[in-house]
């Protein structure tokens, strides 16, 4: 706010000879985001080149990191810089999303119930040891409820007519091999939320990029893409995958990887049918006429404008994602080492009629968490893009 | 359009034979366990290794130059000699031709009775938008996307099998096919199937007809006295079909390929998911490579036939050509 | 199609200077030369060129400091086309655009985004110049953070203040284009074009889009910033009013080309070119008195893909060269012309004719009963030609050509109209030339110095 007695700078006091010689210097927020990125990258150096091998990533907390580690750290970063920050920058422009958004309840609730998996999911696995094997305490019923009592083979609860009665010390009960449910499917949350997470984050980027590049340069670089993009959709992911896991073995990085690095045609597609009518506007002339780059056009212009379509169709895709890693682990085709909630589910599945929790608990998880994407990205449709629905809400 | 259809058609060769290539580099540069495992025996037996690694090589042909294995590769592969089961002792293109019928025997009453059911009931909620049969449709689209299918079978296995002994537990291969026994057992399969296949083309279907029923020539149809179920028929149905037809063949192919591997190994049943789950298991690599590659090529023509009916049908859509 | 048209006899600001071209001393600020924009048809796999939509052919004008020039003519004549291809928003095929002494077009990207401070553009679509997504504040400011100046505070002040030159509060800036009417973002467009402090400012259509009531205020506003600011303007518009209203010299254009050019009242109260008097005709004027001519310009709009032959008007012209040694009454020779083109195009169903006339007679007749006699009476009616020609001679010709389209042979029918009626404004095309009323214009009868027609005489004492 100027100074009374200071006369306001106006646009006839800017001295653009003198502007054009100096560089340009970053605004405070890039040089943040940099900084943020460039910490990263370190760690990462750290991590694969200087650390000798086989050390702890750190030593005092004993905290290794892998990959796969690394690329989910890669993964809430980039979704705090791309997502949360501009969300708090357009304050208006959110709190009118959301005033559109809290008038699907259901959405709502399965907003939070997301938030409360991804916090217990994040939070969880750094404090708890993976769920470990423990035959002795097979077969526990998970509490507030019995089982009979021939099935555990030491009931850790209290006994009585026959029924050995669940304990808080395992609230959702254990497995055949003794492993603690309740941690699993803790151990699980986290699984989920890295596999939708991290190849959402994958799809978006690759999606966004080759949509609005070859929308704003047209000729053939979009032909050029396009072709690819065709091609590419044919593909048939879920098979490929089969064949590298059974001549590599099954892996939660690889999968992830491969979903993100294969599954974004059908995005980049929307994006690119979006971007080609906002090319057309005029504030994409006037841009230009400023003096601006494609570069910034496509970045400051077209990609906002087609980020929600952008946002609603990878939030329906998450699920699918998350519903592939399950039925693969399931099938016992996923990561071995990682505890997943189909993993979970297969091992239950022959003690069903009796020890019905371990099938049935995870599966509950599973189900909802599914389900909760879906009201979510629906509502996000309704809100963000209502169009794209076919008809007015 | 023919140069359109032309060219879909060229990249879905292009995209086959890409697989084709794909599948055979992976398996080029993988580490043969097989030949590992022999290696190590005959070092265990005191046998040269060595030796009977390149006996080994020279039998299947692995000491050929790499372009010499890919033609010769690819000759079989497209005269359909796609090798030999080791564990079922029988021609891998055997193997699949006696296992298909059993998926057949799901997959076909699935797409059937999802079309339809799915159509009806998303044009039936298109039309009565906002009512308790569009709510009520609309949570049970939901709830069939949601739901992890072979959750739910297992469960409805259990309950029906285990628990109730409506359904027999083990499959049994010698009931006729339109045998009541054979309804038995496919009953639940089926419904588990058709769930998540109605779920999804339901929404869909739903979604096309909306946009016809704003349209302003229902409206004026409306105006004129016709009759609700000419409407739906003529106005509404007759346009909508034509997205939604071109839908069903890609999604539910999609979904059926990939979900069979889940609703076989759960029910038991000896199609061509289990077929392949079990030489994953049994690592028996010829028999691998050929029943992941049919779906795939299977996946490559679904998907071909879908945008070539897509633009035949409707070509307001452009797709990719500007 | 008819001309779009509106006119208000609104009470506009008085044009600046009535100097003529030729007396300025001045170098001009903007000089074009043989601007050229064509946009190739392609078809097939491999875009193979199979024509040319000639959108700007080859046109010539300056633009001095400190005026306002205007450039109007129908939609699609190639006015827009022209404004953003001399300041390089799109590629001109041709020419050259000297700007202040330089050759624009020979300009490095980084040249031409220095370039860009000075002219500055002003869009039609209030709705669409603005992404929805930016602030006002942040669309204004757009320009100044693209060119370079990164300090926040100071672009804030900056829009600030230029938001109150164009009439609307510093605390506006936070708001977002969906919450301005299109006369206060069309302020904020003025806004935006100023922030670079231009020489100069592109006004495409500016007050197509807005109400009748909100345009004189904003053309009112743009005058005021040019005498604040020194600025030059060139207008774009299809509408004759607003151009009135602001300009000091006026381009007209015809399908990518400029036929007249002077100062506005050399070409508004002395129109030389018959498409401008055609135009100026055209507007329903308040004055009771004035019966005005009630020109409607007959004939489709040609094609810039296809233009006509020699001098493009030619196929709506009013006031058409005759045919030497023929003599017609003016309206009539441009109705037999009109014939020859619908001749020409092949577009001539005589059957069609036919069975006009028998489902007007309500008889039990089949359209082959019906004579030819009554067959070309009804053509000549269909073309409004009188069933009789003054001039003897052409009547014979006009009549063996009919009898020859009736009965079947219209390649002959238009053989014989080609060589009798032909005129030489279909085949050579003019040049623009200084006339004798002080601007310059493209038409061959002031080339061949022939006496004024009936039109002309009618819209000169305007």
């Amino acid at each position: 706010m100027a100074v009374d007695n200071e006369p306001r700078e106006t646009f006839e006091d800017v001295d653009w000879d003198d502007i054009d010689e100096t560089t340009r210097a970053f605004s405070r927020k890039t040089i943040v985001t940099i900084g943020a990125y460039m910490l990263f990258a370190v760690g990462l150096l750290y991590d694969y080149v200087l650390k000798p091998p086989r050390a702890d990533t750190i030593e005092p907390l004993g905290i290794s990191l892998q990959a796969l580690d690394w690329l989910y750290i890669l993964t809430l970063l980039t979704i705090l810089v791309g997502v949360v920050v501009p969300l708090y920058e357009n304050g208006r422009m959110t709190r009118y999303y959301w005033q559109q958004f809290r008038k699907n309840r259901a959405a709502v609730a399965s907003l939070i119930y997301l938030g409360v998996i991804f916090l217990i999911g994040s939070i969880g696995p750094r404090f708890l040891e993976q769920p470990t094997v423990d035959p002795s305490n097979a077969y526990q019923p998970p509490v507030f409820t019995s089982a009979p009592n021939w099935l555990p083979v030491e009931c850790a609860g209290e006994v009585a007519g026959g029924s050995c009665h669940g304990t808080w010390a395992h609230p959702f009960g254990t497995t055949h091999e003794g492993k603690d449910i309740l941690v699993s499917v803790i151990y699980g949350m986290e699984v989920s939320m890295q596999v939708g997470l991290i190849a959402a984050l994958i799809t978006i980027t690759i999606a966004a990029i080759v949509g609005v590049s070859a929308a704003y340069f047209g000729g053939w670089i979009d032909a050029a893409l396009m072709r690819y993009v065709d091609i590419q959709i044919t593909f048939p992911t879920f098979f490929l995958y089969l064949m590298i896991v059974y001549l590599y073995g099954g892996s939660l990085f690889s999968m992830i990887v491969i979903f993100g690095l294969l599954g974004w045609g059908g995005i980049a597609r929307i994006v690119r049918s979006e971007a080609l009518q906002r090319r057309e506007e005029e504030y994409v002339l006037a841009a230009k006429n400023a003096g601006a780059s494609g570069y910034w056009t496509m970045r400051r212009h077209l990609l906002p404008n087609v980020s929600n379509s952008v946002i609603t169709a990878v939030t329906l895709l998450i699920p699918s994602l998350i519903l592939f890693e399950a039925s693969l682990a399931f099938l016992g085709l996923g990561d071995p080492t990682v505890p997943s909630w189909g993993e979970v589910i297969a091992s239950g599945r022959s003690d069903l009629p009796n020890a019905w929790w371990v099938s049935t608990i995870p599966g509950i998880f599973l189900f909802f968490t599914i389900l909760a994407f879906n009201f979510v990205g629906d509502a996000l449709r309704d809100a963000l893009d209502p169009r794209a629905d076919g008809g007015d809400k | 359009m023919a140069t359109y259809i032309l060219r879909r058609v060229a990249w879905a060769v292009v995209a086959s034979v890409i697989v084709l290539t794909l599948t055979f580099l992976l398996l080029y540069f993988t580490p043969d366990t097989q030949l590992a495992e022999l290696q190590f025996q005959a070092a265990q037996a005191g046998d040269d290794p060595e030796a009977i690694g390149a006996a080994y090589e020279s039998y299947h042909g692995y000491d050929q130059p790499i372009h010499v294995q890919y033609i010769e590769y690819m000759g079989n592969m497209l005269s359909l000699d796609w090798g030999w089961s080791e564990t079922r002792s029988q021609p891998v293109t055997t193997a699949i031709a006696e296992a298909i019928p059993y998926s057949m025997m799901y997959a076909v009453p699935s797409v059937l009775i999802s079309s339809v059911l799915g159509v009806a009931i998303g044009l039936y909620s298109a039309t009565n938008q906002y009512t308790r049969g569009d709510y009520a449709a609309t949570f049970f689209a939901f709830f069939g996307l949601s739901i992890p299918d072979f959750w739910f079978g297992i469960v409805l296995f259990v309950l029906f099998s285990g628990m109730l002994g409506w359904v027999p537990i083990i499959f049994d291969t010698t009931a006729a096919t339109f045998s009541l026994e054979n309804l038995a057992q496919f009953i639940l399969p089926i419904v588990v199937l058709t769930l998540s296949s109605i779920a999804s083309l339901m929404r869909y279907s739903r979604a096309e007809a909306l946009e016809y029923v704003e349209a302003e020539f229902v409206k004026t149809a409306k105006a004129k006295g016709v009759g609700d179920w000419r409407v739906l028929t003529r106005h509404i149905f007759r346009p909508a079909s034509v997205p939604i037809a071109t839908i069903l063949v890609g999604d539910l192919l999609g979904i059926i390929l990939v979900s069979s591997y889940l609703i076989e190994v759960v029910f038991g049943i000896p199609g061509l998911g289990t077929l392949s789950f079990e030489a994953i298991m049994n690592q028996d690599t010829s028999l691998v490579m050929g029943t992941v590659l049919l779906p795939a090529f299977l996946t490559i023509i679904g998907n071909l036939a879908q945008d070539i009916a897509y633009t035949i049908l409707d070509p307001r859509i452009e797709y990719g050509d500007s | 199609m008819g001309m779009e048209m509106e006119m208000e006899m609104g009470i506009g600001v008085s044009p600046v200077s009535d100097q003529p071209a030729a007396a300025r001393t001045e170098a001009p600020l903007l000089s074009v030369r043989n601007l050229t924009k064509h946009y190739p048809i392609t078809t097939g796999l491999r875009s193979k060129e199979v024509g040319r939509v000639r959108a700007v052919d080859g046109i010539d004008f300056d633009v001095y400091p400190g005026e306002t020039v205007g450039i109007v003519g129908e939609s699609g004549c190639g006015k827009s086309t022209a404004a953003s291809s001399l300041i390089r928003l799109e590629e001109p095929t041709e020419g050259t655009v000297r700007f202040d002494g330089e050759d624009i077009t020979q300009y490095d990207q980084a040249e031409l985004k220095a370039f860009r401070r000075r002219v500055q553009m002003i869009f039609q679509d209030p709705e669409s110049s603005f992404d929805p997504r930016m602030s006002i504040g942040e669309a204004i400011a757009e320009p100044l953070a693209v060119q370079g100046l990164s300090d926040a505070s100071r672009r804030r002040e900056i829009v600030a203040d230029l938001l109150e030159r164009v009439g609307l509060a510093a605390g506006d800036a936070d708001r977002y284009p969906h919450e301005l009417s299109g006369g206060q973002k069309q302020r904020v467009g003025l806004a935006r074009a100023l922030s670079m402090n231009p020489d100069m400012i592109i006004a495409d259509e500016p007050v197509s889009a807005l109400d009748v009531s909100i345009q004189s205020e904003i053309l009112a506003l743009m005058t005021d910033l040019q005498e604040t600011f020194g600025l030059s303007i060139l207008l774009i518009s299809h509408n004759l009013a607003v151009i009135r209203q602001i300009c000091d010299r006026v381009a007209v254009m015809y399908l990518g080309e400029i036929v007249e050019l002077g100062t506005a009242s050399e070409v508004f109260t002395n129109p030389q070119h018959p498409y401008t008097r055609a135009l100026l005709a055209s507007i329903p004027t308040a004055d009771p008195t004035d019966r005005g001519m009630g020109i409607e310009l007959t004939g489709d709009v040609p094609s810039p893909s296809n233009p006509p032959t020699g001098c493009r008007f030619h196929t709506r012209c009013p006031e058409l060269i005759q045919p030497e040694n023929y003599e017609f009454e003016q309206s009539t020779w441009r109705r037999v012309m009109d014939l020859r083109q619908k001749l020409d195009q092949g577009t001539v169903d005589v059957d069609a004719i036919r069975e006009g006339v028998v489902t007007e007679r309500e008889s039990d007749e089949t359209p082959d009963d019906v004579s030819a006699t009554e067959t070309k009476a009804r053509l000549r009616d269909e073309f409004a030609i009188p069933q009789s020609l003054d001039d003897s001679r052409a009547e014979s010709v006009l009549d063996a050509a009919l009898d020859e389209l009736v009965s079947g042979n219209p390649a002959a029918a238009r053989e014989r109209l080609a060589t009798e009626f032909a005129t030489p404004c279909e085949s050579q095309s003019p040049t623009l030339e200084d006339t004798t009323a002080g601007q310059t214009a493209s038409c061959l009868r002031l080339e061949n110095e022939l006496p004024p027609t009936e039109l002309e005489q009618t819209v000169r004492s305007d």
